[in-house]
């Protein structure tokens, strides 16, 4: 890997890199209950679907020359990296187009959500993110039990987030009426939310088969494509929340 | 015969069968436990169905083999690169890694389908042929199915068993020729290309299973409230697209990373053969916006499973929304479909005219931008719709705008024909009809694409005539000259010439007749998509004239197939460069070998430089 950093520095980049997604997340919840700005609720995404683009999913990376020949594991691993960011382009478009059907249909209204237990699971999903990050540094750097330990947190933290949309989220929005046949608002909800957490279940399936071959000593500093695979896949899964969360919490007024 | 039935393709059929069972059945016990009706009237019930086929498609996979390296890779087991597959006809019904053999596998299955979508064809071309009901009557009954809710049955599917047709074929051409053009040895993942082929096929039988369990009267579009109402047929049609669609995004996702990561040495941008930009263009449009067809019959999906309302206004959703969701892919499909025939026509032009491609750099570019325009057209669909109104005419000035890259298009084929040395073989004769075809489908369109006139030809078959013409210009007929001229690459025997002139000569004729009386019925008033109409209207003759001339099209078709598999033992051999191409693949014999290239090669000029003296496009390594 020709951008390891080296651990110190990482470590660093990582922390500073989720104490401005933190301090975002926050400016937006505060933004949302004091007065409803839909411009800064989007710029407020954009800035930290950039941050995590850049510094948790590096996609400056698909630029990276190779110096080995077209049969080297580096040179593989940059095709490999190129056949996942299309395939996210490519998901990306499933979700663009859930936000379009939440815009069309919802327009600037909201269903009445537990604001705290929104809050709360974002920031869950955030904190995995970084134990993600986390993870992949320690394996870039050789250090296998730092990301073995990184990545079984993730794990847990993302199974933390799939149970509070799923098995608290679901029934309580339930009990307040908003169920999947009542509306479009219902049928919205639970078809962005369902769609999320979806691939939230694969990632944690992608971290576990991961953390498994880390276990048994099958990656190493130089060849670790498989985590690096699944931690982008992670990062973008945090990525559309990044754009969800807001859509479904903060953007519009209660009916 | 048990050679046959241990192979890949029976046995994904098998699990296939067992995986629907299985859902089925899974759906049905739980009902059961909740004291819910089990039964219905296609035995099991809606939900049942859908498990059912959904649990099919995974079956299908998991017990095809098409996944078990990645199994083993997720267990961390490593598997090896590339199997040389065993010499005979069973590697075509196996999991082959070898991007030539899923190539054919693709196109095989492309022609079997397109045989099934044009019987369809023929039954209800048949039904049309005279006013009244004829035999699809209301007391005939099939399938659950009375006569005309059949014959919008065979439309709806004739449409999309097409469709699917298509997107194998291109991607049967794309898969055999755009690795060998670019000198790599397979595409950039093989895995996934073996994937992308075989999950297609548990497609096609889902589409072919909403026939059975009571079809469905949508049309391909399968709008709701309509789709939302019909019977649970609708379903399965939408989970052979939906399966269908993720053949077609991989695919793309596989040509993208193939061409940006495999080229030989010196293959630059502009040195790319013109058929790989198209294909470029086609695969960026696949890639992404196929998502939304997906998503959108998901919806649909949901709104009857789930009774989750994003299209019944009676709980606040909205219709129109599915249909830009639905036009979103549905309209840029079309270039998917077309840009893959409009490179291969620029592809072999030059070949057969000796002279260099016009424009070629335009022509290069005249693909993305295509497919980029392409993006921003969707709601000339919806003119009639009761979509806002302003709407309308900025979607009327960009779907005018595609006629620009077009344009340069057809100016590029006419500038290369001039004062070329034009010799007619078959496949040259398939690329001329395909230009003048696709022309006549082009001049048609304006028509379409402006409100005013718009508003009267919504719905008529002037519409059908139009896009058939385009469709058999921009892909059926490059689709055959394609298969003619890269037929003795694959077998190093070629097609019988005597047949494939009949083939031409009898197809091209009929369906300037079909096509023509269908915009000129059209013009007089004649819906599209009914099982019948008014004799008063003097379309009778007509009628029966197309019905004649669709008949004389599918009798070439036949001659065709025959053609296709006499000539893979029988054909007259032709092992060189037949059509004296500067195409790196022609430089070496046919049929191709295995590993493709035994030396690579390096691009030293222009592709395209027919007829230049001492100019060369590729040079082989000299030793190993």
């Amino acid at each position: 890997m020709s951008h390891t950093m080296d651990k110190s520095s990482a470590l660093g980049q990582g922390v500073l890199v989720f104490i401005y997604l933190a301090v975002l997340t926050a400016l937006e919840f505060l933004v949302a209950v004091s007065f409803a700005a839909v411009s800064i609720l989007v710029v407020v995404a954009l800035v930290k679907a950039g941050l995590v683009a850049y510094y948790y999913m590096h996609i400056y990376r698909l630029n990276e020359e190779h110096e080995g020949g077209r049969d080297s594991y580096e040179y593989k691993t940059g095709t490999n990296r190129l056949g996942l960011w299309l395939f996210l382009l490519s998901d990306s478009f499933v979700f663009g187009g859930l936000l379009v059907t939440r815009i069309n249909l919802l327009g600037l209204t909201r269903p009445g959500l537990n604001q705290m237990l929104g809050l709360g699971v974002t920031s869950v999903l955030l904190l995995s993110s970084f134990f993600m990050n986390r993870g992949e540094t320690s394996m870039a750097n050789g250090d296998r039990k730092g990301f073995l330990v990184n990545t079984i947190l993730t794990f847990f933290l993302g199974l933390g987030f799939l149970i509070g949309v799923v098995a608290v989220e679901w029934p309580m929005a339930a009990h307040e009426g908003l169920t999947a046949s009542s509306g479009a608002m219902g049928a919205v909800f639970y078809m962005m939310t369902g769609m999320h957490a979806f691939h939230v279940f694969t990632g944690l399936i992608l971290l576990l088969l991961v953390w498994n071959k880390g276990r048994k000593g099958l990656y190493t500093a130089e060849q670790h494509w498989g985590v690096e695979a699944a931690a982008v896949y992670w990062h973008f899964v945090d990525l559309v929340w990044i754009f969800f969360y807001p859509a479904l919490y903060l953007i519009g007024k209660l009916v | 015969m048990k050679r046959f039935i241990s192979t890949a393709l029976v046995r994904g059929l098998f699990w296939q069968f067992i995986g629907t069972l299985a859902g089925a059945g899974l759906v049905t016990g739980i009902r059961a436990a909740m004291g819910l009706s089990i039964t219905d009237q296609f035995f099991f019930t809606e939900p049942a169905w859908v498990l059912g086929g959904f649990f099919g498609v995974l079956f299908f996979l998991a017990g095809n083999g098409s996944v078990s390296d990645w199994f083993k890779w997720a267990r961390g087991i490593e598997t090896h690169d590339h199997h040389a597959d065993a010499p005979g006809w069973e590697k075509y019904l196996n999991v082959s890694l070898d991007h030539k053999v899923i190539g054919v596998q693709y196109t095989i299955t492309a022609l079997a389908l397109i045989g099934i979508g044009g019987t369809f064809a023929l039954i209800f071309r048949t039904e049309l042929a005279q006013s009244g009901l004829q035999y699809l009557t209301t007391t005939f009954k099939v399938f659950g199915q009375t006569g005309p809710q059949f014959y919008n049955t065979l439309m709806s599917l004739h449409g999309m068993i097409m469709i699917v047709s298509i997107l194998l074929g291109i991607a049967g051409i794309i898969n055999y020729v755009v690795p060998l053009l670019l000198g790599a040895q397979d595409m950039a993942f093989p895995r996934l290309n073996a994937f992308s082929y075989w999950i297609a096929v548990p497609a096609a039988v889902l589409l072919l299973m909403s026939m059975v369990l009571g079809g469905f009267d949508t049309g391909w579009t399968g709008y709701p409230p309509l789709s939302a109402r019909a019977p649970v047929g609708v379903q399965m049609f939408f989970m052979g697209v939906f399966t269908a669609g993720w053949s077609s995004i991989l695919g793309a996702l596989n040509l993208i990373a193939t061409v940006l990561r495999m080229r030989s040495k010196g293959m630059t941008a502009f040195r790319l053969p013109i058929f790989v930009w198209a294909a470029i263009a086609t695969s960026i449009i696949a890639l992404t916006a196929t998502q939304l067809i997906g998503l959108s019959f998901q919806l649909v999906m949901f709104q009857r499973l789930f009774g989750m309302g994003f299209f019944d206004p009676a709980k606040g959703g909205n219709p129109i929304l599915f249909q830009h969701l639905f036009w979103f892919y549905s309209h840029p499909a079309v270039y998917v479909f077309v840009l893959p025939g409009l490179g291969v026509i620029s592809e072999l032009l030059p070949v057969f005219v000796r002279k260099p491609l016009f424009g070629y750099k335009f022509v290069a570019m005249s693909s993305l931008g295509i497919a980029l325009v392409g993006f921003l057209v969707w709601a000339h669909h919806m003119f009639t719709s009761g979509m806002n109104e302003y709407l309308r005419v900025p979607f009327m000035y960009s779907t005018m705008l595609v006629a620009v890259p077009t344009g340069v298009k057809f100016f590029s084929w006419v500038a290369t024909l001039w004062k070329g040395k034009i010799i007619t073989p078959t496949p040259m004769l398939f690329v001329l009809g395909g230009i003048v075809v696709f022309l006549l489908g082009g001049l048609s369109g304006p028509p379409n694409a402006t409100v005013s006139t718009d508003l009267h030809l919504q719905d008529t078959y002037w519409i059908v005539g139009h896009f058939h013409d385009t469709i058999f210009g921009g892909f059926v007929f490059p689709f055959f000259a394609a298969i003619y001229y890269w037929f003795p690459k694959a077998t190093g025997r070629r097609m019988n010439e005597t047949l494939g002139k009949i083939h031409f000569w009898m197809m091209t004729p009929s369906f300037f007749v079909l096509t023509l009386f269908m915009m000129r019925v059209g013009l007089l008033g004649m819906r599209r998509r009914i099982a019948d109409y008014d004799a008063a209207l003097g379309f009778d003759t007509y009628h029966l004239i197309m019905t004649i001339a669709g008949f004389l099209i599918a009798i070439s078709v036949c001659i065709f197939l025959y053609n296709f598999f006499t000539s893979i033992r029988k054909g007259e051999k032709a092992e060189g460069n037949l059509w004296n191409s500067r195409s790196p693949e022609w430089q070496v014999p046919s049929p191709m070998p295995a590993h493709n290239y035994d030396q690579p090669f390096e691009v030293v000029g222009e592709p395209y430089d027919y007829g230049l003296e001492g100019s060369k496009y590729v040079e082989f390594a000299k030793n190993k």
